[in-house]
């Protein structure tokens, strides 16, 4: 038995020593409006013309906030109900990459680390002294580096890709559930409510086994 | 009015009779603790989940190219498809998390001991039904990890003898794990649960026979019960609130906390996931799975981990009534018993290694090691506990269980069958 706590021990205590990935630079995502929108602007910019984001249409942009004159000149002739679909199709995707680049309505939430894993991902890459450039999160990633980190030397214009990869991320987390700002506030009601009733029902109970005890 | 038409009714179904026979003034042991809460709050998740699958599966599509997107369609632009969704996944994380509670308050205070036999083995066979309901239930999203759970579960029927390869293929509807399945799977999952509701009749009809345990574990005299309602419908109730608040912390403020990335990426039989992880539930058995080095042995191991379960009421062959609260060893056992359910879950968790298959070995040894040294362990604590005098009551209701015993062996002798 002793054997069996002191194994116990030991594996809490070297829980470290397993093989780490990577490490993730863990962020917080924004959830404000204006980031979101900048986040959009950015990913519009820079991702869209590989990546899908099908599970978002643009009326889920107007629902979002977003001014629909904006989401107007952004899907053209398309209709409201249109998704986000890439703008490369599958074939040259296939011929540039040799793979379909993933849609990333989803992306925040299919990665272990979610929106952590995204931002390191994004901000990963750096070139090797003989000019190759490779990503320390994703070693065998396909992708060219999107926002140009790996050439990026001026310490302002790298902080302002940091930013630039965190409204992404802070968009990205939205359109992976668009529900949550709305989740969480019928949820702070519902425990609310919930708090109260379970408080009256304690209440209850005791007056009913109150009773009891006289006898 | 209302009386004429209750009598009207009672005139021809027994529906006055049942309600005060089963519920209003059904006997209750007055000292119930909270744990005896929990078979109420499995049947409030069975009919939660029932209600809100209904729903569900009006948006749904079992079809292996649509499920995926009919999900998102669900979690998207269907009115408050995303609450049905995370409040039936997480119902599903809940029952278990219940259900085990309410198997380890019956462990605890020896309640599967006679005459509640027929309610363990009930339990048991709810219990593997509410396993198959979830690992069903768990393909339909058609995610990378519904995909891939289902394949390396079907693959275990391989171990059949002779007809391993039919089998596995009988089940899927294919070869692999396909849009066959995926129906199948979709048809036995809205059906299950309902079977599970039979089940729940039988448990319950057998409960009202034999009535409830209580924490002292002595059957107590008629003076000592109480009405089931008011007293214990207001406790339950209460009880629920409390459930239902930490339910609802999970639903609206960590619902995927318990989804595992791969499954939101669509389902691709080309491409096997890093590691293949079941939900959480399954985890001790899943470890057991993997710690026995040989496919069948794993796999019979396996089956006997979810079974042994069931033999508790032979293996248990103290005369001491009840459980934990009157017996020390098997109080010491089951926090011992419960611990290693812990790491046998840390090790299922976990990719193997060295050092997670030498835990999985020596927590799986423990495992059944625990099970089957119940009958010298209890007959040990029995001589014991003789030896340093036990409490008048205890000793008062032994001796009338072995009048009632020696009395009903001398009737059969006697040919009197009643
Ligand atoms: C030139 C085309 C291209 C552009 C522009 C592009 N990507 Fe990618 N992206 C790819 C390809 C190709 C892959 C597949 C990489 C692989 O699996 O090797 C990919 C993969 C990804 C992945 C998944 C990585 C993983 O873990 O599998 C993420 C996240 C991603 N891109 C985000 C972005 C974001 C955010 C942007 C905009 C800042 C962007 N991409 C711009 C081509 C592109």
């Amino acid at each position: 038995m002793k054997k069996f706590i002191v194994l116990l021990i030991l594996c809490c205590a070297s829980s470290q020593v397993w093989p780490e990935e990577a490490t993730l630079q863990n962020i917080k995502v924004d959830t404000d409006l204006p980031a979101i929108e900048r986040g959009m602007d950015d990913l519009m910019n820079n991702c869209h013309a590989c990546h899908s984001l099908k599970y978002i249409s643009y009326l889920d942009l107007l629902k979002l906030g977003i001014d629909k004159k904006k989401v107007d000149f952004m899907r053209g002739d398309q209709p409201l109900a249109a998704p986000l679909t890439g703008m490369l199709s599958d074939e040259a995707a296939m011929q540039m990459f040799g793979l379909v680049p993933p849609d990333l309505s989803l992306m925040t939430k299919a990665r272990e680390g979610g929106p952590s894993y995204v931002y390191s991902y994004l901000l990963g890459y750096y070139n090797t002294p003989d000019g190759v450039t490779h990503n320390r999160i994703f070693p065998a990633t396909k992708m060219p580096d999107p926002l140009g980190i790996s050439t990026a030397t001026d310490p302002a214009k790298r902080e302002e890709l940091k930013k630039t990869a965190h409204d992404i991320v802070s968009f990205l987390a939205w359109a992976s559930d668009p529900h949550s700002a709305e989740r969480h506030r019928l949820g702070y009601y519902v425990i609310g409510y919930l708090l109260f009733l379970t408080a009256l029902l304690y209440a209850v109970k005791n007056r009913i086994w109150a009773g009891l005890k006289k006898h | 009015m209302k009386n004429r038409v209750i009598g009207w009714i009672d005139q021809r179904f027994p529906l006055s009779s049942f309600v005060k026979h089963d519920l209003t003034e059904y006997p209750t042991p007055r000292n119930l603790s909270y744990w005896w809460n929990f078979g109420f709050l499995a049947g409030f998740v069975l009919v939660l989940q029932v209600a809100t699958g209904i729903f569900l599966a009006m948006h749904y599509r079992a079809d292996a190219s649509l499920s995926f997107d009919s999900v998102q369609h669900i979690m998207r632009d269907v009115n408050y498809g995303w609450l049905l969704r995370f409040m039936h996944a997480t119902g599903a994380s809940a029952f278990f998390m219940v259900i085990y509670i309410h198997m380890a308050r019956t462990l605890y205070y020896g309640s599967y001991r006679a005459p509640r036999e027929l309610m363990w083995w009930t339990g048991q066979g709810l219990l593997l039904m509410l396993m198959a309901t979830a690992f069903m239930g768990y393909l339909l999203p058609w995610g990378q990890m519904s995909y891939w759970g289902a394949t390396v579960i079907t693959n275990l029927f391989k171990v059949t003898p002779y007809f391993g390869d039919q089998i596995v293929t009988w089940l899927r509807g294919d070869y692999s794990v396909s849009d066959a399945t995926l129906t199948r799977f979709f048809s036995l999952h809205y059906l299950l649960p309902f079977l599970i509701i039979g089940g729940v009749v039988v448990h319950l009809v057998a409960l009202h026979t034999v009535k409830s345990s209580n924490p002292s574990g002595i059957d107590l005299a008629a003076r000592d019960n109480i009405p089931f309602h008011p007293y214990f419908t207001s406790k339950d109730l209460f009880g629920l609130g409390i459930f239902l608040i930490v339910y609802c912390i999970f639903v609206f403020f960590f619902p995927n906390m318990l989804m595992d990335p791969a499954n939101f990426i669509p389902a691709n039989p080309m491409q096997t996931p890093a590691e293949i992880v079941p939900e959480w539930y399954f985890l001790p058995f899943y470890a057991i799975l993997r710690s026995v080095p040989n496919m069948v042995g794993g796999v019979v191991a396996m089956g006997l981990s979810v079974m042994m379960f069931a033999f508790m009421p032979f293996l248990d062959r103290s005369r001491i009534p009840g459980g934990a609260s009157n017996r020390p060893m098997v109080k010491l056992g089951f926090y011992l018993f419960i611990i290693n359910m812990l790491v046998l879950g840390y090790v299922g968790a976990h990719p193997v290694s060295e050092r997670t298959l030498l835990i999985g070995h020596i927590a799986t040894i423990f495992y059944f090691g625990s099970f089957f040294l119940i009958p010298f362990i209890s007959k040990a604590e029995e001589r014991w506990l003789i030896k340093r005098g036990l409490s008048p009551e205890l000793k008062e209701l032994m001796e009338r269980e072995a009048r009632e015993k020696t009395q009903s062996q001398a009737r059969r002798r006697s040919g009197d069958t009643k």
